[in-house]
């Protein structure tokens, strides 16, 4: 750590650890459900804990995405942060607003949060993902334009590097696309076309530039390759990433009453989003290759290569298998679709916050690198839980294929709830991969208090 | 032989391209805008159909079904439930109302969320407009 | 002397231009290339409507475009054989004529798109003309794209930035302006022509 004032990321990322801890607990509980369906019925019925899950998640990656930006932004810019004193300020509000939304998502029902939060005067509530109350929301605007003031001023008044500005460039569009959530006509299916300038603009749009900026600022810190080749290359990724995922916006538009050219123009892009990822795998492993010095911190450049792999496997490879129209039309909302999105998730923004993590806290904690005892331990917590994950990922597709041929692709479809049934041994086997992968991240925190030799700074 | 490959380049196509395709994202999103009336069927929104998009809403139903195949996918489609009801939104109705409060043993049940009249027959009305929109022929079967 | 300079960087460069644009353009090319092959499945579905459609079509203001980008490329061409000369003058002259060729093609699409828009005909009209204004109107931003960086270059080019050993930007503006038009020259055929 160069500048007293990164330490701010401290805090950042113990709340991201913490509420991802929270949101694979519930994961746990939902996918019991699936199996048991009256578990814990009606205390916590499925719809309030698959919020919980979801939401968890988001805002454990905004607060795993501004400690990196907390992180790297001063470091970039090599001068302190603009106001240490307004990022510690807007993280406790920000945990403040997030614990009081989730705990009211848990104690009261749905429909008198609404009603209490006065959702009546701005409706915005009720649309998957966006389950926050209106007054949430406006906290959520009101932290991320601080956070994105503070982190401004710092890189105007320090130097201005590529990887700063595309992490910069992707806040922003992160908060002005965010904006698209208080956006909710009566006319459900404009709803359905704005909600995806939110959803889609975000993971598959600027949450990858701030993918592509923390992954190549861990690249330039482990392997000391020349800033110049990485930051080439990280505008030719991203490039990409727009290019083919701005129109490839139109695969969530082809059932949704939107007309039907989409399923052109989405099926044609968004064939080629996986490009971006297969070319974010060969620069990773390329400028490991070509590294010029030998990082004691192992643990973070496997979790960097990591993520481009599974980001590869789960954005690229499972999003291509159900992207093109003809096939979606069979498989939009069945569980391919979840197992998609779990392996998506998880390789591109959980594994990414993750390295950045693994990069950042032990030079937080006043050292390069943990000490080796510890990176083994947290080598074991990378394996399982990437390893749970792409089992997560093969039953549920595996549930999905059963479920498209049984509900939709045969002459004698059988009804939701019967086809439901049969999946049962899927999600039995679904849930003890995600048990599997509670126990990886339990060993990932234990890997935090693993003492041991400290590695000699190199 | 070197081949020469600059940062500034780079950039320019990043931007660039952003631009573009940005653009024309909006040429095609003001083109959907225009036609989407004559799939939408706008003229059938009624007060009734907006409150049934609130209790909808309020009631976050969208958690455990999918409705034109976005949503959580715990619970049936609900895009073209009134068809598959025998095109009655009073099947509809008395489905909501009849759930148990303490939920069926061993097996998913819809909570009881205690709506009114008022309430269940606008959700149903707001099912009934939302099967009638131009999908694409979207579900492929009426099991949804 | 820089002549032989520039000749014989030209034998050793296979590539001219920027190589990041290659990138660029080798996804264009990718990008169309599906998109024409999609075209010929789905026409190939629907011959009879694609062939009625077909007709409506303003062929000869697709013939006067194919001839302004093809006259526009061999400008262009020029202009970077000028510079390598040195000759920025001409250069400059050159990449002008080439700016005019595309308006010609711009003027000429705005003409045609004002008719078929006019008839209330839009994307959702049918399968063809999702197809024809999907195409020819992606090619048509790639038309102004391309005139917009024609433009920069020549106003670098009046600021003095290029000279015979320095104007890779030319090059990388040319290639991009060649594929541009050599898309236009598959589209057209494909689109206006083959039945």
């Amino acid at each position: 750590m160069q500048y007293q004032s990164q330490s701010v990321a401290k805090l950042y990322f113990i709340a991201a650890i913490g509420l991802f801890l929270g949101q694979i607990l519930f994961g746990t509980v939902i996918g019991a459900q699936y199996i048991w369906g009256d578990f814990l019925f009606p205390a916590i019925p499925f719809n309030v804990a698959r919020m919980v899950h979801t939401n968890l998640l988001i805002v454990w990656l905004l607060f795993g995405f501004m400690g990196a930006a907390y992180y790297l932004i001063p470091e970039e810019s090599e001068t302190e942060l603009f106001s240490p004193m307004l990022a510690i300020l807007m993280f406790w509000i920000f945990l403040a607003a997030g614990a009081a939304t989730i705990l009211a998502y848990l104690l009261v029902p749905y429909a008198t949060l609404a009603e209490i939060t006065m959702n009546d005067l701005l409706p915005t509530m009720g649309r998957e993902f966006l389950e926050q109350p209106t007054i949430t929301k406006i906290g959520i605007v009101v932290v991320a334009l601080s956070f994105l003031f503070n982190i401004g001023m710092t890189m105007l008044k320090g130097r201005k590097t590529v990887i700063s500005m595309i992490m910069f460039l992707g806040l922003v569009g992160l908060a002005v696309f965010f904006l698209f959530s208080f956006v909710n006509p009566h006319n459900l299916i404009e709803d359905k076309f704005w909600w995806w300038w939110v959803v889609h603009l975000w993971v598959e749009g600027v949450w990858e530039l701030i993918m592509g900026a923390m992954l190549a600022f861990v690249l330039i810190k482990t392997t000391g390759v020349d800033r110049e080749i990485i930051e080439k290359w990280l505008y030719v990724i991203i490039a990409m990433s727009l290019i083919t995922g701005l129109i490839g916006m139109g695969h969530h538009y082809y059932w949704i009453g939107t007309p039907e050219y989409w399923q052109w123009w989405g099926s044609i892009f968004s064939a080629m989003e996986p490009i971006p990822f297969f070319m974010m795998v060969l620069y990773t492993f390329n400028m490991v290759n070509q590294r010029r010095r030998e990082h004691p911190n192992k643990v973070a450049l496997l979790w960097a290569q990591g993520t481009a792999v599974m980001a590869f496997l789960g954005a690229g490879v499972w999003g291509f298998i159900h992207t093109l129209a003809p096939v979606n039309y069979y498989t939009h909302g069945t569980q391919v679709t979840a197992a998609h999105g779990h392996m998506a998730f998880y390789g591109a923004y959980v594994m990414i916050v993750l390295a950045m993590i693994s990069y950042a806290m032990p030079l937080l904690r006043g050292r390069v690198a943990n000490s080796n005892k510890a990176q083994v331990v947290e080598m074991w917590s990378f394996w399982l839980m990437t390893i749970a994950m792409v089992f997560i990922t093969l039953f549920l597709t595996a549930a999905g294929v059963l479920q498209v041929w049984l509900q939709r692709y045969t002459d004698a479809p059988m009804g939701f709830m019967a086809v439901q049934d049969k999946l049962e041994i899927f999600y039995m086997m679904r849930e003890i991969a995600g048990i599997i992968f509670l126990i990886g991240l339990g060993t990932y925190i234990y890997s935090f208090f693993v003492g041991g030799e400290e590695e000699a700074t190199a | 032989m070197s081949e020469v490959f600059t940062k500034t380049m780079a950039r320019n196509i990043f931007y660039g391209g952003t631009t573009f395709f940005f653009l024309l994202l909006l040429a095609l999103t003001f083109d959907t805008m225009s036609v989407l009336p004559e799939r939408d069927h706008r003229e059938n929104i009624t007060d009734q159909v907006i409150l049934g998009k609130k209790v909808w809403e309020d009631n976050n139903c969208i958690g455990c079904h999918t409705l034109l195949g976005e949503g959580a996918y715990f619970a049936p489609e609900l895009g073209n439930v009134y068809t598959r009801f025998g095109n009655s939104t009073d099947a509809i109705k008395g489905f909501i109302m009849s759930r148990p409060k303490d939920g069926i043993p061993g097996r998913r049940s819809m909570p009881q969320f205690n709506l009114s009249d008022e309430e269940l027959s606008a959700v149903a009305e707001f099912l009934k407009w939302t099967s009638e929109v131009n999908t694409a022929n979207w579900p492929p079967n009426i099991q949804g | 002397m820089s002549e032989s300079v520039a000749q014989s960087a030209i034998a050793k460069e296979p590539l001219p231009g920027d190589l990041a644009i290659w990138f660029v353009i080798m996804a264009e090319m990718l990008v169309f290339g599906v998109f024409f092959i999609v075209y010929v499945f789905v026409r190939s579905n629907n011959v009879e409507l694609f062939n009625e459609y077909q007709l409506e079509l303003h062929r000869i203001g697709g013939v006067i475009n194919t001839i302004a980008l093809i006259t526009s490329s061999y400008f262009v061409a020029m202009g970077v054989y000028a510079i390598r000369k040195g000759d920025v003058q001409r250069t400059g002259n050159m990449l002008l004529l080439a700016l005019l060729m595309g308006a010609i093609f711009v003027g000429v699409k705005i003409w045609e798109y004002s008719h078929v828009f006019g008839a209330g005909i839009h994307l959702s009209t049918n399968t063809f003309y999702t197809f024809y204004i999907s195409l020819t109107f992606f090619h048509f931003m790639h038309v102004i794209l391309g005139m917009v960086i024609l433009a920069v270059i020549y106003s670098f080019l009046r600021k003095g930035k290029y000279t015979a050993e320095a104007h890779m930007d030319i090059e990388t503006g040319a290639s991009y302006w060649h594929m541009v038009d050599l898309l236009w020259v598959v589209l057209f055929p494909l689109v206006y022509i083959i039945r």
